[in-house]
């Protein structure tokens, strides 16, 4: 108790005093929880895996908020994208982009207490890159080598320019881990007893059921509000809204937007639903009937997303017309597409269809997946029916779409949410629309033609312009159609402060008391 | 007699597991399905993708893949999880405990409420219990045990909420267990607060699982005790001027367990299969929430390993069921 | 099974309750045009969450509301028993025949053949018949035939094993050692004199079956695998409904419902055809 401050013993009787509301609003419930110094989270994923950078679960975008709590990466970002320091607190090229330099964080240190090195920094790195190791994005990670520790500097030559790299250092499998920690206790260890350097450090995990963290006192950013952090594995969205409102948990993601907007204005809850990197898309195969433009583009404008958004969705989402959103680098706002039946109508007179001669397709989609997919595929297929257009609904599992996908055996149109949390046009644009990439489902020469030279460009500013042509070319003769920007409903208790991340990660060090 | 018996029925389980080893495998790999695509990360490229199948062995042929599986499964390694990175085994190991002690809950709950109901209806045969008590019955065959699931979520997790809907154990409490059987192991340590809490994560999804299993014991109990209450010992024990209840309880009773026992085993395995579905409504860190999320994500290791499992333990209980009932079975003669 | 049988079948009770569900069900799936006041499949997302009319502020034309696309909930319900009804008859009749069959071969040719049969019936009753027909659904992809199929490799064994185990017994009867004797082949046998006495057996256990089979829909529905595309069926109904149960209940309780008197119809019919007509299966 002795390390218990005055301050913390006034935020903890204000924490409570401002859930006294809640927990007579709540009853019975309440009794189930509550500790004033810990957080509960009802989360919507499982965590499969301790190791944030090698198997599916390292690509695994929903899982990333434990991996960011418990591990640091190379490089941080900000709610709003933006990138700021983590384990590296200076990072850039030289001249001709043939080396990069980085710089260590200084006072950094592994949760058995002893420091990150620029070691661990170059074996996470070496790591990452060998063919061997297991980690899915080994591809980005073996552009560079050679690495040479000064100081707390670390260089390396470029054996291959990739625009990104700094940006993959904050995004998937761009985590540092503890060289001597995980190789005294070898793969199956370390999935045992985790070792990261973030702000929380791994007090029990309990699979398929809940991992409970605690404080690691020495994180170089400053101690979090909360003690202890729960995520409980609540996969179930309906169980994940009756967790916060009976009191067991302090807060959820991902509930239906029709409970978020029910809950929100309960007395004792409050909430957020801010846009993030996840775009809800159809992606258009070059098959039949997909080959005449005059139909894609009759298909795209014929789509009401605003309705979409304010009926379906409630509201929550941003309609869009490329594969950036707002917040990406290479978002043009001058690209637009419009929804326009009369003209919809017409591109579909010119390509020889009307509702008494339509046309006839499948479209595939996910159902639960993502909020509403499969009805907003229902609304849109009634959208297309009124330009003589059939679109015969198909559903499928997300693992089916991706076997799908990689073999080229799309339905001529499928539903997908792409997410790319660090908003580079070539996480968007260019793996969903490069044909050798096995991500992408329009094939075509021209394409490649204009994306091939961007992905080693060295010029910054004319590699954003490039992708914004490419954008703009897609548009005009509709490759993709661009649904929305997905928003992502937050409910927690009165008496939290939640700051929403765009990358939709919820972040316990960022969880505040009001 | 009985041990012999027990060794007969124990060989015969082998071929039964070799065929349940065959459709497992034939099920899962001859199917067409890729679960590489699944971890195809952004930008990889065609070797990328070779090199992921050569890893989990799905680039040799077909029969090649199912020898090494049986092999394999042979020395106990029921291969690797996908999506996991664990041995199966093991992983099926750390889960099994959860859904073994819903499972024996539920059983002794069922066993408990089936008897009482059973033995109410007949002990008031002709009068309002009975008619309360078949309609109970006929409900709870008629309600699948996921129905109830949901009923009960809505009841006593939404509308008055008194009951945890999801996990095991408050993951507040400090546990340090040893075991992966909670129960059991806080029962032995006397830890009353780990009980409680286990108990309240476990009452909901094991009433959920007990009641079809309830009405089915609660029905065939009572028709079996209104055979046995129309024996001639009955009739006799009546001359002898014994009370109802005591000849319901110390001769008829006897009398009706051997074909509530053999009737109701079956049901005991759909109880256990039933853990699947009722796992996944009360989030419950069992085998069968695994078995959901890994036939989402395709993770066919994981898959099989689980099926096979089930196979096992089904198997297991079916012995269980047989020797119960042999070793019942000398005490019927008795009447 | 002879005249008597059936008219003492028409006056149990729970025959009677068993018929009247079937023919409602019947009724709602042969006639849903007819009935169902809306298209099943219209949706109006102006019209969503209509409330049913035991509250206020109905919507014309929806007495029972509409769900979160503004459809019809009444017209679901409706065509939902025309997909319970397919899949249940389909189901059934498929698994029947099956399972009829191997057993019917089983225990009338014995030796290798009940050998083989026998031993693929333990195998099948060792899987868990709901994680096998998830994995199957899974396996074979989503869709009204997915499930059907599913439903089937799963449940002929309930017949077969039953089957198997009556022939046993019927082989023995004077009247098959009568047939055999006028020369009938072993297969006219089987098919002709055997099945006719096995009839009031299949019929329980095809009523039963139905029951099972609308449950099973249900359940893949409720773990996302069930039939694609929008169409109502009541388990999917349950699954969407559920995400509302806060501020729609009847979203989700009203398709449980109708599975629940559904399956109490069916189970009441098999066990009062049990008690009537067959002496073999009453235990």
């Amino acid at each position: 108790m002795s390390d218990f401050s005055r301050r913390q013993f006034l935020q903890t009787v204000g924490a409570a005093a401002a859930a006294v509301p809640a927990l007579e609003v709540m009853g019975g419930g309440a009794a189930l929880a509550r500790d004033a110094n810990a957080l509960t989270i009802a989360y919507n994923v499982d965590l499969p895996s301790w190791d944030p950078t090698s198997g599916p679960s390292a690509v695994n975008p929903t899982i990333q908020s434990i991996y960011k709590s418990v591990f640091g990466q190379f490089i941080d970002q900000n709610p709003d994208l933006s990138f700021r320091p983590g384990l590296i607190t200076k990072w850039g090229w030289n001249d001709d982009k043939s080396k990069i330099a980085m710089t260590v964080r200084e006072g950094a240190f592994w949760h058995d207490g002893t420091p990150v090195t620029p070691e661990d920094v170059v074996w996470s790195l070496e790591r990452a890159a060998d063919p061997k190791g297991g980690n899915p994005i080994q591809f980005v990670w073996s552009k560079i080598g050679n690495f040479k520790i000064s100081g707390q500097e670390v260089t390396a030559d470029v054996k291959s320019y990739e625009p990104a790299l700094f940006k993959w250092m904050a995004f998937l499998t761009g985590f540092v881990l503890p060289k001597k920690a995980y190789e005294k206790a070898g793969a199956q260890g370390f999935e045992k007893q985790p070792i990261g350097s973030g702000p929380y450090q791994v007090e029990e995990f309990q699979r398929g059921a809940f991992v409970r963290l605690k404080a690691f006192p020495k994180w170089w950013g400053g101690k979090p509000a909360f003690e202890n952090v729960v995520f409980k594995f609540v996969t179930d969205p309906t169980s994940r809204v009756a967790e916060v409102e009976s009191g067991s948990s302090d807060l959820t993601l991902n509930v239906p937007y029709e409970e978020y907007d029910r809950l929100r204005v309960k007395p004792g809850f409050a909430g957020s639903a801010r846009p993030i990197t996840d775009i809800g898309m159809l992606f258009v195969t070059n098959r039949p009937p997909m080959l005449n433009r005059d139909l894609r583009l009759a298909l795209h404008h014929a789509i009401d997303k605003k309705a979409i958004v304010d009926k379906l969705l409630r509201g929550y989402g941003v309609p869009i017309d490329t594969l950036e959103a707002p917040e990406y680098e290479a978002f043009d706002p001058t690209i637009k597409v419009g929804y326009d039946p009369a003209k919809a109508k017409a591109l579909m007179a010119k390509a020889g269809y009307s509702p008494q001669h339509p046309v006839s397709f499948t479209i595939q989609t996910t159902r639960g997946y993502m909020p509403k997919d499969f009805e907003m595929i229902q609304a849109i297929a009634g959208m297309w029916q009124e330009i003589g257009a059939n679109a015969n609904i198909e559903v499928y599992e997300i693992a089916k779409h991706f076997e799908l996908r990689a073999e080229h055996k799309l339905a001529p149109l499928a539903f997908y949410d792409w997410g790319n949390a660090i908003g580079d046009p070539s996480t968007s644009t260019g793996f969903a629309m490069f044909s050798p990439s096995p991500h992408s489902a329009w094939k075509s020469p021209k394409l490649d033609a204009m994306i091939g030279p961007l992905w080693g460009m060295k010029d910054e500013a004319k590699r954003i312009a490039g992708y914004k042509a490419v954008d703009r070319y897609i548009a005009e003769n509709g490759l993709v159609i661009p649904l929305l920007q997905y928003a992502q409903p937050i409910l927690y208790r009165q008496g939290l402060t939640v700051v929403p991340h765009a990358a939709g990660c919820i972040l316990p060090q960022t969880v505040g008391r009001a | 007699m009985p041990l012999a018996y027990l060794v007969r029925r124990l060989a015969m389980a082998i071929p039964t597991l070799f065929g349940v080893a065959i459709v497992d495998f034939v099920l899962l790999r001859v199917v067409p399905g890729n679960p590489i695509a699944m971890m195809i990360p952004p930008g990889a490229s065609a070797a990328d993708i070779a090199r992921l199948r050569a890893f989990y062995g799905l680039d040799q042929p077909i029969p090649v893949q199912f020898w090494r599986w049986l092999e394999a499964l042979l020395h106990g390694n029921l291969g690797v999880s996908i999506d996991l990175r664990r041995g199966v085994l093991g992983l099926v190991m750390s889960r099994l405990p959860a859904t073994l002690e819903l499972a024996l809950l539920a059983m002794v709950l069922a066993v408990a409420l089936g008897i009482a109901l059973g033995v109410g209806a007949i002990y008031w045969q002709g009068r309002w219990p009975e008619a309360v008590v078949d309609g109970i019955a006929g409900l709870g065959m008629a309600i699948p045990d996921f129905l109830w699931g949901l009923l009960l979520v809505l009841l006593l997790g939404v509308l008055l909420p008194i009951l945890p809907i999801s996990g095991r154990i408050d993951p507040m409490l400090s546990t340090h267990f040893v075991t992966p059987f909670y129960l059991a192991e806080s029962l032995a340590r006397g830890e009353f607060s780990l009980v409680g809490s286990l108990l309240a994560h476990m009452a909901l999804p094991a009433v959920a699982l007990a009641l079809p299993l309830t009405a089915v014991i609660a029905r065939i109990l009572k028709s079996a005790l209104v055979e046995a209450m129309s024996q001639d010992y009955i009739l006799m024990a009546r001359v002898k001027g014994l009370g109802r209840a005591r000849i319901i309880w110390t001769e008829a009773f006897r009398n009706a367990l051997v074909p509530t026992v053999t009737l109701s085993g079956v049901q005991f395995t759909f109880l256990v299969g039933g853990t699947v579905l009722i796992e996944r409504i009360f989030s419950y860190p069992g085998i069968g929430n695994m078995a959901i999320d890994a036939v989402i994500g395709r993770d066919l290791p994981l898959i099989q390993g689980v099926v096979m499992t089930f196979a096992v333990l089904f198997i297991l209980i079916n012995l269980l069921i047989d020797m119960t009932y042999v070793l019942l079975n000398p005490r019927v003669r008795h009447g | 099974m002879d005249e008597t049988a059936w008219r003492r079948s028409l006056g149990n009770p729970r025959v009677l309750f068993g018929l009247a569900v079937l023919a409602l069900l019947a009724l709602a799936a042969l006639g849903a045009p007819l009935i169902a006041p809306q298209n099943p499949l219209h949706q109006d997302l102006l019209a969503s969450f209509a409330p049913p009319f035991w509250h206020a502020g109905v919507v014309p034309g929806h007495l029972l509301g509409t769900d979160d696309l503004g459809r019809d909930t009444l017209s679901r319900l409706i065509y939902g028993a025309r997909i319970a009804l397919t899949v249940a008859v389909i189901s059934a009749t498929a698994a029947g025949l099956i399972g009829t069959l191997l057993g019917l071969a089983a225990g009338y040719a014995g030796g290798l053949p009940d050998a083989i049969v026998s031993r693929l019936v333990d195998v099948w009753m060792a899987f868990p018949p709901v994680l096998l027909s998830i994995v199957l659904v899974a396996v074979i992809g989503a869709g009204l035939e997915a499930v059907i199929l599913a439903i089937v490799i799963v449940d002929w064994t309930r017949f077969c094993r039953i089957v198997r185990a009556e022939v046993l017994v019927q082989r023995e009867q004077d009247y098959v050692a009568a047939a055999v004797a006028i020369g009938l082949g072993p297969w006219r046998v089987a098919l002709q004199e055997i099945l006719r006495n096995l009839l009031p057996t299949l019929i329980v256990l095809f009523t039963l079956e139905m029951g099972i089979a609308i449950t099973v829909e249900a359940i893949l529905s409720f773990v996302g695998l069930s039939i694609a595309s929008g169409a109502p069926s009541w388990g999917g109904m349950i699954a969407e409904g559920r995400l509302y149960i806060h501020q729609a209940w009847w979203l989700m309780t009203l398709p449980v419902g109708c599975i629940i008197v559904s399956v109490l119809g069916l189970n009441a019919l098999g066990d009062g055809l049990r008690q009537t007509l067959d002496p073999l299966v009453r235990r």
